[in-house]
Order: C-alpha cells, then sequence, then structure tokens
C-alpha cells in the first residue's frame, strides 16, 4: 500500500528491507547450483550414469540440495566470526575515543532525553578528532551499542541538527541495522567468494576442458549463473542500506518531531562528509557518497533524494537560508508526486524512495 | 478441490482484513500517542500560570482583568471535558497569556525580576515544544485518515470502528499561534 505519511512511510521500507534480504537465501541457491553445473561441466564430478544432458541439469538440482547443510554450516562459521569481530574492527578503523557525560553534557544530555523517550539504554558516545561532519551508529547487542560523531559535526552543527543526527543513528540502533547490514555483508562475501572460486577454477582447468557432449553448455550456465548472483548480491545489499538510511531520517523525526532540523543537518553534512574507513564501516556513517553507477552501487541515497523523502512523508520544510555548502541547495522545486519516479529492478530508483 | 480452493482464499482474505485492521490501529495508536505528547507540554505549562500570575500581581496588581482571564482560561482549560473543548480553551489560555506578557511590557520592574524573566523563559520553551508537538500530532491525524480512506481499508474501517479524527486546529490565532511568543529584555 501506497505511504501517505511517516509511519506508513517507514513500513513500507521496512517492508522493502524484508523482501530484499530474503534475496540472498536464493541468491545462494542459484550460486550452489552453478557450482554443481560447473563441476560437471568440467568433469571434476562424474555422472554415476551416462545421461543426456537434461539428466545433467536434474544431477545438478539433487546435489544442489545435498550440499545445502554444508553451505548452512560455512555461512553459519562466517557469521559468528563477523559478529565478535564487528566493533573490535571498527575501532581500529576510525580511532574512536568514548566520551564520558562530564567532557560533553550537553551532548551527552541530548542523546540521554531521545533514549528516556524510547525507553532504553544510553549508547556510549564516542567522538573522532576530524574536522569533517559524519556520525555512525555501530554494535550488534546491548551493553555494545554506540555512536560515534566526528568534531566537524559539533562544531559545525546547530543544537536541533545535532539532535537530528543523533537521532538517525539512534535509530540505527533501535532497528539493529547494524545487524542487518552484517547479515547482507556476509551473504554477499560469501556469494562473491564462491562466485570468484568459479571463476579461478575455471581458469585453471580451462585446458583440460571434458570433452562429453555438453560439458562446455553447463559450463557456460554455471559461469553465468554465478555472475549474476555474485553481481546481484552487492546490489542487494546496498540496496537495503539505501532503505535503511531513508528509515533512519524518518525515525529521526518521529524522536525530534524535527524534520526541518534533519533537512538542515543533511544539507550542511553534504559534501562534508568524507571520513577514511573501509568500505563495510562507510556504510553505516550519516553519509557517504560515492560516484556509483547510477547510483546502484552506492551505499546512501543521494542527499536530495532523502530532503524529499522528509518533506514528503514528515512534512518538512527546507529553509531558505542558504546551507553552507559547496553545492547549490539541493531542492528547490516542490516533491514531486508519489506517483512520480519508476521504480527500479530492485524496486529501488536511485533518485526516488517513493514508489 | 474445490474445497481446498474456497480455503486457500478464505485464509488469504482472512489474512489481508487482519493486516488492514493492524495497520489501522497501529496508526490511530501512533495518533494517540502524539497527541500524549502535546498534553505533556499543555499540563506543564498550566502546572507555570499560578507562579507567573503570582509574579504578575506582585508589580501590577491593577491589570486584574488580564490576570482573572488568565486564570480562568487556566482552569477552563484544566477542566476541559473532551478533546474539542480542551483544544478550544488551551488557544484561549494561549491568547490570554499572549496578552498578559503585552501588558507586562509597560512594566519595566517586572520585566527586570528574575523570576518573571525564567518563567517567561520556560514559556517560550513549551510553546516552541508545543509547535513542534502539534505539528507531529497533525501528521499523523493526517497519515490516519488518509488510511481509512484508501482501498481497501475504506470498505472496513466504518465497520471497525475507525472514525476521522479532527485536526489540532489553531481557529483564527493560527497565524499567531505558530510563530512563538517574543521574548524581549
Amino acid at each position: 500500500m501506497q505511504a501517505v505519511g511517516l509511519q506508513t512511510y517507514i513500513w513500507n521500507n521496512n517492508l522493502r528491507s524484508i523482501v530484499l534480504l530474503a534475496g540472498f537465501p536464493v541468491l545462494l541457491l542459484v550460486l550452489l547450483y552453478a557450482v554443481q553445473l560447473v563441476l560437471l561441466g568440467t568433469g571434476f564430478e562424474r555422472l554415476p550414469y551416462h545421461g543426456s544432458l537434461n539428466d545433467d541439469f536434474a544431477y545438478a538440482m539433487v546435489a544442489t540440495i545435498q550440499s545445502l547443510p554444508l553451505a548452512i554450516g560455512v555461512a553459519a562459521i562466517w557469521f559468528v566470526i563477523a559478529y565478535f569481530g564487528n566493533q573490535t574492527i571498527i575501532d581500529l578503523a576510525t580511532g574512536a575515543r568514548p566520551v564520558e557525560r562530564r567532557d560533553n553534557p550537553d551532548l551527552y544530555n541530548l542523546l540521554e532525553n531521545l533514549c528516556i523517550s524510547r525507553g532504553i539504554k544510553t549508547p556510549t558516545l564516542r567522538i573522532i578528532d576530524d574536522p569533517d561532519l559524519n556520525a555512525f551508529a555501530s554494535g550488534l547487542h546491548e551493553g555494545q551499542f554506540s555512536i560515534t560523531v566526528t568534531q566537524g559535526l559539533l562544531d559545525s552543527l546547530g543544537r536541533d541538527e545535532l539532535e537530528a543526527v543523533l537521532g538517525h543513528e539512534l535509530t540505527h540502533i533501535i532497528n539493529r541495522d547494524v545487524r542487518t547490514m552484517i547479515i547482507a555483508a556476509v551473504f554477499a562475501g560469501i556469494i562473491s567468494l564462491v562466485a570468484q572460486v568459479i571463476a579461478r577454477m575455471l581458469w585453471f582447468r580451462g585446458g583440460d576442458r571434458d570433452d562429453r557432449r555438453g560439458g562446455g553448455i553447463l559450463m557456460i550456465v554455471g559461469i553465468v549463473a554465478a555472475a549474476i548472483a555474485g553481481l546481484l548480491a552487492v546490489v542487494i545489499r546496498l540496496a537495503i542500506s539505501r532503505r535503511r538510511e531513508f528509515i533512519a531520517d524518518a525515525g529521526s523525526v518521529e524522536l525530534t518531531k524535527n524534520p526541518d532540523a534533519m533537512i538542515s543537518a543533511l544539507q550542511k553534512v553534504s559534501g562534508h562528509a568524507h571520513l577514511d574507513a573501509p568500505e563495510e564501516v562507510r556504510g553505516l556513517f550519516l553519509e557517504n557518497r560515492e560516484d556509483g553507477l547510477f547510483g546502484l552501487f552506492s551505499t546512501h541515497p543521494p542527499i536530495e533524494a532523502r530532503i524529499a523523502a522528509l518533506v514528503q512523508y514528515a512534512g518538512g520544510r527546507i529553509s531558505e537560508a542558504p546551507a553552507p555548502v559547496a553545492r547549490p541547495a539541493p531542492v528547490t522545486a516542490a516533491p514531486p508526486s508519489p506517483t512520480q519516479g519508476d521504480p527500479g529492478p530492485w524496486g529501488d530508483h536511485p533518485t526516488g524512495p517513493w514508489g | 478441490m474445490a474445497l481446498i480452493v474456497l480455503v486457500v482464499i478464505l485464509i488469504v482474505i482472512g489474512g489481508l482484513l487482519a493486516g488492514v485492521y493492524n495497520r489501522l490501529v497501529g496508526l490511530r495508536q501512533n495518533a494517540n500517542q502524539a497527541f500524549a505528547d502535546i498534553d505533556v507540554q499543555l499540563k506543564q505549562r498550566q502546572d507555570l500560570v499560578p507562579n507567573l500570575v503570582e509574579t504578575v500581581k506582585g508589580y501590577a496588581a491593577h491589570e486584574k482583568g488580564t490576570l482573572e482571564a488568565v486564570t480562568n482560561a487556566r482552569a477552563a482549560a484544566a477542566a476541559a471535558p473532551n478533546v474539542e473543548q480542551r483544544v478550544q480553551a488551551e488557544n484561549a489560555l494561549s491568547g490570554a497569556l499572549r496578552q498578559l506578557f503585552a501588558v507586562a511590557e509597560a512594566y519595566p520592574d517586572l520585566k527586570a525580576n528574575a523570576g518573571f524573566m525564567q518563567l517567561q523563559g520556560e514559556l517560550s520553551d513549551i510553546e516552541n515544544k508545543l509547535a513542534a508537538a502539534r505539528r507531529f500530532f497533525n501528521n499523523a491525524v493526517s497519515e490516519y485518515n488518509a488510511s481509512i480512506q484508501q482501498f481497501p481499508a475504506v470498505l472496513l474501517a466504518g465497520a471497525m470502528g475507525f472514525q476521522q479524527r479532527p485536526f489540532f486546529d489553531l481557529g483564527e490565532n493560527r497565524a499567531t499561534a505558530e510563530a512563538a511568543p517574543q521574548v524581549k529584555f
């Protein structure tokens, strides 16, 4: 159903995230099937009987199902490692220092008030000494949650804008987005790894091709399936990431009741958000802009689209005062109608959150 | 076979109904929650009024009419039996308070009083929060109202007891109420 306000907008985005997440197991299955096809095609694995090409495809399907427990086991181990390594990796990567109440009582109070209104434990606050404007949430379970902001953000943003940014990161924590993104990253990681292994395997066995009838066809089908699965896995992971950003913006407005502050904070951050970190960590940032192929490979939606969504669903107003950004004011026209913007292949159009 | 198809259709319809119902309940609760947020601010404002009246009395006792208007408006707001009258009474209180602060302009000693300045600051803060809470509430109500009118909810909303809700209307004073009270020193 079409979103008519903030709450329905959040529900729709959540539904879409779930649909996207459900795509990973499907992709994994496709990939396993591709592996079986390639194994058959290269003659690495031989049929127990001599059959037609159709028999080969059918056998690959059976073998896929037989190899499922192994695949699930590997995925589980991977998850455990990612789960326990998460916080350490982020700490090492960004060099953040924890902040106590006495160090910065204003900032701490802002966050604490937001937490009280939702009845959750206040996350640890951290500050990175960096002039750029960014923030991120981390942690996988109660007691580990933390929100990190840069010194540049504290210096440049007003009180309301800072509260909006904290609300954005707090919504990531409330929604357990870090966990969702780790699940997505692990799936995408496994799928691209296996796809690469298939490619290497063929590289080394290229001259030693089985001359059995249909071997080439099996291999081509397998390679194409693996390539598509590997690509889709990355695209889906990033599509989920962008969905979660839209939800966090909306959730911030729910917490602070102030869409205008979120809008002006985004305007200020825009173009000044660069912060060195590995790609997986950057996906958790307040803003992370990389020019990619039609927005399909970016972790965050364009600032313009985020502001347009806040105007349309949260009743935000864009202030006329020029924001201190290098680019011209992002959105000048009235928000487009909900029917505009044709949904892309993953129901995620790079220039518009609606649909 | 026909029976199975029938059962499946019934289950799908039942699931759809439950989904629509839960959605509307969620949105109604969302609006209620938003009104509760407004209520918190209104109550805080009511609590500040007696203090304010006492302070002003000390400096401008003969502004009886204005002071009484504030006291009466506060009593009416506290005693309002339903939401609509409540909204009306609170709007009247807003008007009376604005009047009081306008009158206070004529008393330099009052304006210099530390207690008065603090009360004025607190009230100004509450008015700001009220404006934000009211805006959020009206958004939630408009979302709820729109959802009731959407297909297929429109077929069932009436029968399930979901009715349109009124906005937190500011009546004629809208333009002045949207602007936060001015604090001059």
